[in-house]
């Protein structure tokens, strides 16, 4: 019974995995998901999202936990997409606070009259927040995905606005 | 005549640290000073495309912006002292200039008229990252991946094999061959003071001043002259209060020539002290060794053989001792034991981290756990008692000077005299009967025992890059008063006082007459520093001996002003007196003697005391006369002061032995040291309060090795414990009541007989823990458990 | 490590403090500054003014009126670890004080501080909720009470809204056969609670539970209620059976996280252990009838 040894490196790194259950087709929260107006309301603190070339967007966001702020500056890329069933969403941002990346996988499964969002994410942190904030990341990425998720059903429930198309 | 020496005499630097009346580099203020903050690495591992300083020029206050292009060629490497055959031994600038390779490698520094000003600026240095692939296991990193020097071709800074005898025979030749793959976690020494620089430059004098938190005074002078390109006689290195070093101070680091060459071109003093978060990202770290040792034993305990083949994670970069650190594990691996044959295959590895170096212990500690924890394994293997495996393989009283395999002669040692007594105290049979009860009422109590052996008084020059003598001039001024010039260098280990002990006993002078000078290389005569246990026992060594010298010399002028033969002289309680009158004396004779201290109290050029006729001096009469030299012999020269360099033949080997009792949370895995017994053998003590001080710490920062402490870097390279609210420095309120003792073996290295204390807890503590919490776990198949010990891992063991 | 530049307002009435609040959104009130002024020097907080309450009169008090415990926003750790009227009437208060941080975080650090920063290892949080307290925020639109249990929103974050300030605890006196507790793992580094546990207990005649408040913090994002625990308990025999099965739903519900010192694996065990710890420890404490 030795233990294995631990020689740093240990993978301390974020994953983020959860279901979210809404109730509309699958094909309207997929369109909904990478639908570049409904993401930038719906990712926490998004100031700007704006595309370059397909799929790709140079975003600002003021993210914040409580009165713990900072501005970030990256990009937001899609790929992997299977409409209406999977894509993966790598987010890259920088800001006074340090740097965030994220890469994170959804799955959409039918279910009766529902629509099952499966995400798992890896999320890692550099700069100050990942040296003196670790023991409140998990938790931060977690209210920042439930704010989100939050974000697109209600986004979803309101009914499609033709003009903003 | 000892009055002072072996008494717990307090120590004289308290009351200014206590009152706050002390001055440490950051106390230190000059007028015009500009304050220097620094960009710093936020990836483990990526190339600078580009640095964009426009807005950090324009910011209020800001004076100047230095990048790695800018100084380049202008400042030298920081410096690597070790020498290792085929060492690959990186280019490191002062700032990063391609490449960024560790969280906190400075990469920019920002001049300010203020610190604020200078620290708002580093917000907008805008630093174009290309990330790259973080080298962080240092066991993957030694055999490929992405190489960090890219022109070395691999990570592997060195391989090196070291130890006596045939270690193949020795394996062949015993019953059972016992392993373990053991961690030794990466350390943060977290000195209480920060680092810290200050430095300022007269440009008509040409003349360069540095103070720094450092306790290398003289090898910084040295190494900064280098690196500068400044004449060594033309830079003084004040080291003021040093809060603290563990090791972390004895190296030559970036911030300390960059400031310097920094003043040099701004013509003005130049400030800068470390924040605790670049402390434990840009300090070097200690430990951070991956090994296995495999020992062949017979199956009476006897020892044949002993491997430790092991990784050492050295960081990105060199620092001043970096690679040499794992060759003092090689060479302590023999621990307290007779083993005739011992291989170390060390290989240094570079990783995206900050440099490992010499951290409380230096390579030591991590035999000492080896070897103290592997008894423990072989114990079980072979179903003994783990005292009995001690003592059946310990040398004898009677064979010291004790030659081992890894190439050292232990000077002295009563191994089980320290082992006997540290059972004694702690009532060990008792204990363990306890621990047998507490078993059977369903409590996990366990006992470790760790038997050590250090090398201190580091040490002959033969063994070390710099030299390993130490210096001292010692001098009584006209007034009496004795001053001692140290090249020690001392933090925290209180030898203003146990210096002053030595020669007030040796000068037969007051303890407050007594004044101990250190730390300023334009005062101070070259020295090498405080580090390794080697303060007293070497710097102390050659206090004593440069008073021997002075005073041969007192003696005559004592002996010309009494008009008699120095060898009718005998030296007693401050006083030369000539021996017939010391006989007359006792009949009740003497004549009256000037009481010490109002005779050549007047002014200079008072005429002394005319002397003809007596017969008792004392040794403040003589400094005068020596000084106003109308009564000195001819031939001699004026003055009274020694200087003594003094060169040790040998290292020395302090020994003993701690006794550690845990009770271990069965829900929740939480440890609880109960009981903690020292029996420690540093040769004679000078102050035995300092001596139980330094023990005391020792332990404290073992037991955070063992229980709390580690830096973590994660996958990507980022230090995650990036301050004190995550990595935990172990806590008074955490610390069980120590039990200290001593045996007293002295050593035959120096005439003080004094071994060295500095590190012993440190190296003796931590497998003493260890081997208690696996004893206590022993119940459940446990054989290893690595540090640090936090309750989740326990927990998960014994759910 | 330096703050970004601020500006600094000290206050010497409430009115003043709600007006500077008012005009200015991302203004901070500065009260102990024990976690604030940290996350200043780290730069994760940046606010462009700092609003010092700590000379305002009558913010620091603790008293017994209309059947309540009073506590002002203002009172140290200390001052409530060393009020003989709290451990006379409701221990549970100064039993929790004195395990928060260290002697020098205790003697500036102030319970209505750390109850609007809402530390997720916070300890006056789970004390607070075991205690049903009562928290009155008070604003240029006068003054509200918030239930304990409706106060932690999320990490770092409390139903306080923006130009409020937390004036004043309120919990109603405990009365009857009560008993109270609070047990934490200690992170060996911060002080914070790995999770902590306050259990507050009250007993009819014999050891049946009449009621059980159960407040549990450092497990989750936020402090939260053990209702599982709660109602496993009450109106039963209080035994080892009994508390060991009542304590098997202490993360009932909770989104538990982990970090470098505990997964969030370990950290249910420990709250599950730590729960029947505590009411362990409240009955005990229970004086006898």
């Amino acid at each position: 019974m030795i233990p294995p040894a631990d020689a740093g490196g240990t993978d301390y790194s974020m994953k983020i995995t959860g279901t979210q259950e809404i109730k509309a087709p699958r094909e309207r929260i997929y369109a909904a998901l990478t639908d570049p107006l409904i993401l930038q309301r719906c990712i926490p603190g998004c100031e700007s999202l704006e595309e370059t070339i397909p799929h790709n967007y140079i975003a600002t966001m003021k993210a914040g936990i409580g009165p713990v702020k900072g501005i970030f500056k990256g990009s937001v890329h899609l790929e992997d997409m299977q409409p209406p069933e999977h894509y993966r969403m790598i987010v890259d941002g920088k800001g006074g606070p340090g740097f965030v990346k994220g890469v994170g996988n959804f799955k959409l499964e039918e279910k009766v009259g529902a629509t099952v969002v499966n995400y798992e994410g890896e999320l890692q942190v550099g700069g100050v927040i990942a040296s003196v904030g670790q023991r409140m990341i998990e938790a931060a990425a977690k209210m920042l995905a439930a704010q989100f998720f939050k974000g697109l059903e209600a986004e979803i429930k309101s009914p499609p606005d033709p003009l903003q198309r | 005549m000892t009055k002072y020496v072996g008494q717990r005499v307090k120590r004289t630097e308290d009351p200014r640290l206590i009152k706050g009346l002390a001055h440490y580099v950051d106390d230190i203020g000059l007028p015009g000073t500009l304050h220097v903050a620094f960009v710093r690495s936020m990836y483990a591992h990526a190339k600078i495309n580009g640095i964009d300083t426009t807005e950090a020029f324009k910011a209020p206050g800001v004076v100047a912006v230095y990048s790695g292009k800018d100084i380049a060629t202008k400042v030298g490497p920081v410096p690597c002292a070790a020498a290792l055959p085929d060492l690959k031994v990186p280019d490191y600038r002062v700032l990063a200039t391609n490449k960024a390779l560790f969280v906190g490698h400075p990469i920019a520094a920002i001049v300010a008229t203020d610190k604020y000003a200078a620290r708002d600026a580093v917000d907008l240095i805008f630093v174009d990252y290309e990330e790259l692939p973080a080298v962080v296991d240092v066991e993957a990193a030694a055999n490929g991946g992405t190489i960090i020097h890219e022109s070395f071709g691999d990570n592997v800074a060195y391989k090196l094999t070291s130890g006596e005898g045939d270690i193949d025979a020795a394996m062949k030749a015993a019953d059972k061959i016992v392993s373990q793959k053991m961690v030794h976690q990466r350390l943060a020494p977290i000195a209480m003071e920060p680092r810290g620089v200050l430095a300022r430059y007269f440009p008509g004098e040409e003349e360069l001043t540095v103070w720094s938190s450092t306790q290398i005074p003289h090898l910084l002078r040295t190494q900064l002259a280098l690196m500068i390109g400044i004449p060594e006689n033309k830079l003084r290195v004040i080291t003021p209060e040093v809060g603290g070093g563990f090791g972390s101070k004895l190296n030559v680091y970036a911030e300390e020539a960059l400031l310097g060459w920094i003043s040099i071109q701004l013509g003005k003093p130049v400030k800068w002290i470390e924040s605790r978060r670049e402390n434990v990202q840009a300090t070097i770290h200690g430990r951070a060794q991956v090994g296995t040792v495999e020992v062949g034993v017979k199956n009476d305990g006897a020892i044949t053989g002993l491997r430790y083949n092991v990784v050492a994670d050295l960081g990105a970069y060199h620092q001043l001792l970096t690679p040499a650190i794992p060759t003092l594990t090689g060479l302590m691996l023999s621990g307290a034991y007779k083993i005739p044959a011992i291989q170390m295959n060390v290989t240094g590895v570079f990783t995206n981290k900050m440099s490992t170096d010499a951290y409380r212990g230096a390579g030591r500690p991590e035999a000492t756990y080896v070897v103290e924890r592997v008894m423990d394994v072989i114990a079980r293997e072979l179903n003994l008692d783990p005292i009995e495996v001690r003592r059946k393989n310990f040398p004898k009283a009677d064979e010291f000077p004790f030659h081992t395999a890894t190439g050292l002669d232990y000077d002295s040692g009563d191994y089980d005299g320290a082992l006997n007594k540290a059972l004694d105290l702690s009532g060990y049979q008792s204990l363990r009967e306890e621990q047998k009860k507490a078993r059977d009422n369903g409590k996990l109590i366990g006992i470790g025992v760790s038997s050590y052996v250090e090398i201190c008084a580091l040490g002959p020059s033969q063994a070390m890059p710099a030299g390993g003598w130490e210096s001292a001039t010692v001098r009584i001024e006209p007034t009496g008063k004795v001053t001692v010039l140290t090249g020690a260098s001392p933090h925290g280990q209180g030898q203003e006082t146990s210096f002053a002990q030595i020669a007030a006993d040796e000068l037969g002078v007051d303890l407050n007459d007594v004044t101990v000078i250190h730390g300023d290389t334009g005062i101070v005569q070259y020295g090498i520093g405080t580090f390794g246990s080697r303060a007293t026992a070497v710097g102390g060594t050659a206090v004593l001996i440069a008073i021997q010298k002075l005073k041969e010399k007192a003696s005559k002028i004592a002996a010309h002003m009494m008009q008699c033969e120095a060898s009718s002289l005998s030296f007693e309680d401050g006083c030369y007196t000539k021996k017939e009158a010391a006989a007359a004396s006792v009949t009740g004779k003497s004549e009256p003697v000037v009481p010490v201290g109002e005779g050549p109290a007047g002014a200079l050029n008072d005429v002394p005391t005319p002397t003809n006729g007596r017969h008792k001096l004392t040794i403040q009469e003589i400094a005068l006369a020596a000084h106003v030299a109308k009564e000195i012999p001819p031939d001699t020269e004026p003055g009274l002061s020694a200087t003594y360099f003094f060169e040790p033949k040998n290292f020395t080997f302090p020994f003993g032995t701690h006794v550690c009792v845990v009770e271990i949370d069965k829900e929740t895995g939480e440890t609880k040291i109960v009981k903690y017994v020292a029996v420690d053998d540093c040769g004679k003590v000078i102050n035995p309060l300092l001596v139980d001080g330094q023990v005391h710490g020792g332990i404290v920062q073992a037991i955070g090795q063992a229980l709390y402490e580690e830096v973590v870097y994660d996958e990507q390279g980022q230090l995650v414990t990036g301050e004190l609210m995550d990595y935990a420095l172990p806590k008074a309120s955490q610390m069980p009541w120590f039990e200290t003792d001593r045996t007293e073996t002295p050593s035959p290295v120096n005439p003080l007989g004094v071994k060295g204390v500095g590190e012993a807890g440190t190296i003796g503590a931590t497998p003493a823990v260890v081997n208690a919490v696996v004893d206590a776990l022993s119940a459940y198949g446990v054989t290893h458990i690595d540090m640090p010990i936090r309750p989740e891992k326990i927990w998960k063991l014994i759910r | 490590m330096i703050p970004a530049e601020f500006n600094y307002a000290r206050v010497s009435t409430l009115d003043e403090a709600l007006t500077l609040l008012a005009q200015n959104e991302d203004a901070k009130i500065l009260a102990g500054g024990h976690s604030l002024i940290p996350a200043m020097k780290f730069r994760l907080i940046q606010p462009p003014l700092l609003v010092d309450i700590g000379r305002i009169k009558d913010l620091s008090y603790i008293r017994e009126e209309g059947g309540q415990i009073r506590v002002g926003a203002m009172t140290t750790h200390y001052q409530i670890e060393a009020s003989d009227l709290l451990k006379e009437i409701c221990p549970l208060l100064p039993e929790c004080a004195g395990s928060i941080g260290d002697m020098q975080v205790r003697n500036k650090g102030t319970i209505g501080g750390s109850l609007a920063h809402s530390d997720p290892a916070g300890d006056w949080p789970a004390a607070i909720l075991a205690l049903n307290a009562e928290l009155v925020a008070v604003s240029k639109n006068g003054e509200r009470t918030i239930k304990a249990e409706d106060f932690f929103v999320d990490l770092l974050t409390t139903a306080l809204e923006p130009g409020e300030i937390l004036r004043e605890i309120r919990i109603n006196k405990p009365n009857g056969r009560t008993g109270h507790a609070y047990m934490k793992m200690h992170h060996p580094a911060s002080g914070f609670a790995v999770v902590g546990i306050a259990a507050n207990l009250s007993f009819n005649g014999n050891n049946k539970c009449k009621a059980a408040n159960i407040g549990v913090t450092g497990v989750a994002a936020k402090a939260y209620r053990a209702t599982g625990v709660e109602s496993a308990l009450t109106g039963v025999n209080l035994d080892d059976a009994s508390i060991g099965a009542a304590a098997a739903h202490a993360t009932d519900g909770a989104d538990a996280n982990g970090d470098l010192f505990a997964s969030a694996d370990y950290r249910r065990h420990l709250a599950e252990v730590y729960t029947k710890r505590a009411i362990a420890a409240a009955m005990k404490s229970v004086p006898s009838a």
